[in-house]
């Protein structure tokens, strides 16, 4: 089984994840992790992926090491231990 | 990049205009080159709230020539958190008074374009085109979205200002070639409400960053966030840049920039 995976989750999402800074999942791809992260935290996973469905939400966009999943292989993306994966959830001024 | 940046100079400088500036004129790669194209730029900032009263205040202080600013409304007791160019004594009297009064009680040089109502499809064309720099700082996708699809319609670069609790973003978006908002934004976040936690010792910090992000792009000094995003986490203290991108598929930018 691959070793759990961080991901840092933006401030409005915490209250979905009892309010933690990161969270942690075992997978060896982006989505594998998001799939564990959904399990554990079933209203994250709501926020992540609306209705149950499996396209993420668009106000999300998912990075590992600085690099936007969008221009890896997306879900496909390769993860280890040792990568940082940051989820940003667009936000605005006022 | 737009090709009328950075700015052109303007007429030499002032002896009051040396006195007031000569700190930041010590920055290397700024001088009083530095100073006279401030002197000569427009940058428009919509709205002027918590994240914009600071970027306005800072730009004023810097000696940029002309600030555009778009916001509507009257003072509220809850703008005092974090709109510091607001004030108590102005309650329920037009916003964009007091920020044109405090703006220029700190600089009388500057000439302000005020406008009473918040930016929108209706007017964004006309005041993009006013700007050599865009500041966004509009608390709604709609406003952020109209601001964006001018800023690339017409060549002007964007700078990117949010927050969330104690949380920020920011990145500056370049036309011709970066990403636009709607490569990382594709649509209005249906869950996103204008009022949210926040301190105003957030907004000031990302305000100040975009104020410095407009010095840049206007002056030529240093170097502006393009193609990078850097997420403020001051709950925990802790900085992460990620890299931007164009998104092929932007229904905005990539008609606008073909490959």
């Amino acid at each position: 089984m691959s070793a759990p995976v961080s991901v840092t989750v933006p401030a409005a999402l915490r209250p979905q994840v009892e309010g933690q800074e990161t969270v942690s999942a075992p997978g060896a791809t982006v989505g594998e992790v998001l799939c564990g992260l959904r399990e554990q935290y079933p209203a994250f996973g709501e926020k992540l992926f609306p209705n149950g469905g499996e396209q993420i939400n668009r106000s999300i966009n998912i990075y590992v090491n600085e690099e936007d999943i969008r221009f890896l292989d997306n879900f496909g993306t390769p993860v280890t231990d040792k990568d940082q994966v940051d989820i940003i959830l667009a936000i605005a001024g006022g | 990049m737009n090709q009328n940046l950075p700015k052109p100079l303007a007429d030499a400088l002032t002896d009051e205009e040396r006195a007031t500036y000569e700190w930041q004129m010590w920055s290397p790669g700024f001088g009083e080159e530095g100073q006279r194209r401030l002197k000569n730029s427009t940058v428009l900032i919509s709205r002027c709230g918590g994240l914009g009263s600071v970027v306005a205040y800072e730009l004023a202080a810097a000696g940029v020539g002309h600030l555009v600013i778009a916001h509507g409304g009257v003072v509220k007791h809850s703008d005092l958190n974090r709109q510091l160019l607001m004030t108590h004594a102005w309650l329920g009297k037009p916003r964009i008074e007091t920020i044109e009064r405090r703006l220029k009680d700190l600089n009388p040089r500057l000439k302000i374009t005020p406008i009473g109502e918040n930016i929108s499809d209706d007017n964004a064309a006309e005041l993009v085109g006013l700007a050599d720099v865009v500041v966004d700082a509009a608390p709604m996708f709609q406003e952020r979205f109209a601001m964006n699809d001018q800023a690339v319609a017409q060549g002007k670069p964007m700078v990117e200002c949010a927050m969330y609790d104690l949380e920020a973003t920011i990145t500056t978006l370049a036309p011709g070639g970066g990403p636009c908002l709607r490569c990382l934004v594709p649509e209005v976040p249906p869950a996103w409400k204008r009022r949210f936690p926040v301190f105003g010792a957030v907004s000031g910090t990302v305000g100040c960053m975009g104020a410095m992000e407009a010095v840049k792009l206007l002056s030529g000094l240093g170097e502006p966030l393009f193609g990078r995003m850097i997420r403020l986490n001051l709950r925990e203290m802790r900085v992460r840049t990620v890299k931007t991108y164009a998104d092929p598929a932007c229904g905005m930018c990539g008609r606008h920039n073909p490959a």
